[in-house]
């Protein structure tokens, strides 16, 4: 039994640091790229502050790019916070080497719990976050490989710029990918996780007798 | 240990700590807790008689005794028992 069960925690410990180190890093390429844009944009915007037709265009971009600057910020510190608390975990694991005592299992796997319960909250909006992230680096790859945008009452026209179109979509789809795998892992870590201190707390019922509370 | 644990989880890490004895500071240094707690604890599990105080000289030891065996034992028997059956998505 304690062979299984160490097999399945260091296996889902290992992913679960894997999806949070994914995070860090498309968190921060998140939010570089919307630095990029804002930092273009508002260098286009004073050069052609007098152009109507950028006029109607720009706060669109400037928005996503703030969002996702905004986004990529409180991304990476939500993921930074859940890292540290993995990385110490798989560390100690790692540092045991393939034989585990049922102590040391034990002890790794209470840590992990009381890990879950202080970054449950996070954990939930690391889900949104990862989202979140992935829309506004899609919208931007869009926005950001378009040469002209039109809007009248006549309808919408834009011209894309083929040289732009390939690395922008390239690396939004590399990240709106990354970031919708990270939200549904986070989202079925959090529905195991969920589970197994639901399960705790129907056997401490059990610890109880044991300890005798009921006749304090 | 630190964060977010269940009484439960407490008693269960201090009684394995105090399989060789311990002295106070010592138990609550490698527990995480403060000094008021860390009494509050210790008091329940002496009373319970899962410690008991050793005095050597001035200073006062803490050791798990062999009724504290059992509930060790079905702590750790309940927590490896999470991870029995595999998560239900793949990895």
């Amino acid at each position: 039994m304690h062979e299984s069960a160490l097999a399945r925690f260091r296996s889902e410990i290992r992913h679960f640091y894997v999806v949070t180190v994914a995070n860090i890093v498309f968190a921060a390429l998140v939010m570089a790229f919307g630095i990029s844009v804002l930092v273009g944009e508002a260098v286009s915007m004073y050069e052609t502050f007098s152009t109507a037709l950028y006029v109607i265009y720009s706060p669109v971009v400037l928005f996503i790019a703030l969002v996702a600057v905004l986004t990529g910020l409180r991304w990476i510190l939500a993921s930074i916070g859940v890292f540290e608390g993995i990385e110490t975990i798989k560390d100690d694991l790692d540092g045991m080497g393939g034989e585990v005592p049922d102590e040391a299992l034990t002890r790794l796997i209470v840590s992990m719990l009381a890990h879950y319960r202080d970054n449950r909250a996070t954990v939930r909006t690391m889900i949104l976050v990862c989202t979140l992230g992935g829309v506004c680096s899609f919208l931007l790859g869009i926005l950001g490989s378009l040469e002209h945008l039109s809007v009248s009452t006549d309808g919408i026209s834009f011209t894309i710029n083929n040289y732009l179109v390939l690395p922008f979509m390239l690396l939004t789809l590399g990240v709106a990918l990354v970031s919708l795998a990270s939200s549904y892992y986070f989202s079925r870590f959090a529905k195991v996780w969920d589970e197994r201190l639901g399960e705790i707390e129907g056997s401490e019922a059990l610890l109880k007798e044991t300890l005798e509370l009921d006749r304090r | 240990m630190s964060g977010r644990r269940t009484a439960f989880e407490i008693y269960w890490e201090i009684l394995v700590f105090c399989r060789t004895p311990q002295s106070f500071t010592a138990i609550i240094n490698r527990c995480d807790l403060n000094s008021k707690t860390g009494q509050e604890y210790l008091r329940f599990l002496v009373e319970k008689e899962y410690l008991v105080e050793v005095v050597e000289g001035d200073k006062t030891r803490y050791v798990a005794t062999e009724k504290a065996g059992e509930y060790t034992a079905l702590f750790s028997s309940l927590y490896r028992k999470l991870f029995d059956a595999p998560p239900r998505f793949k990895l």
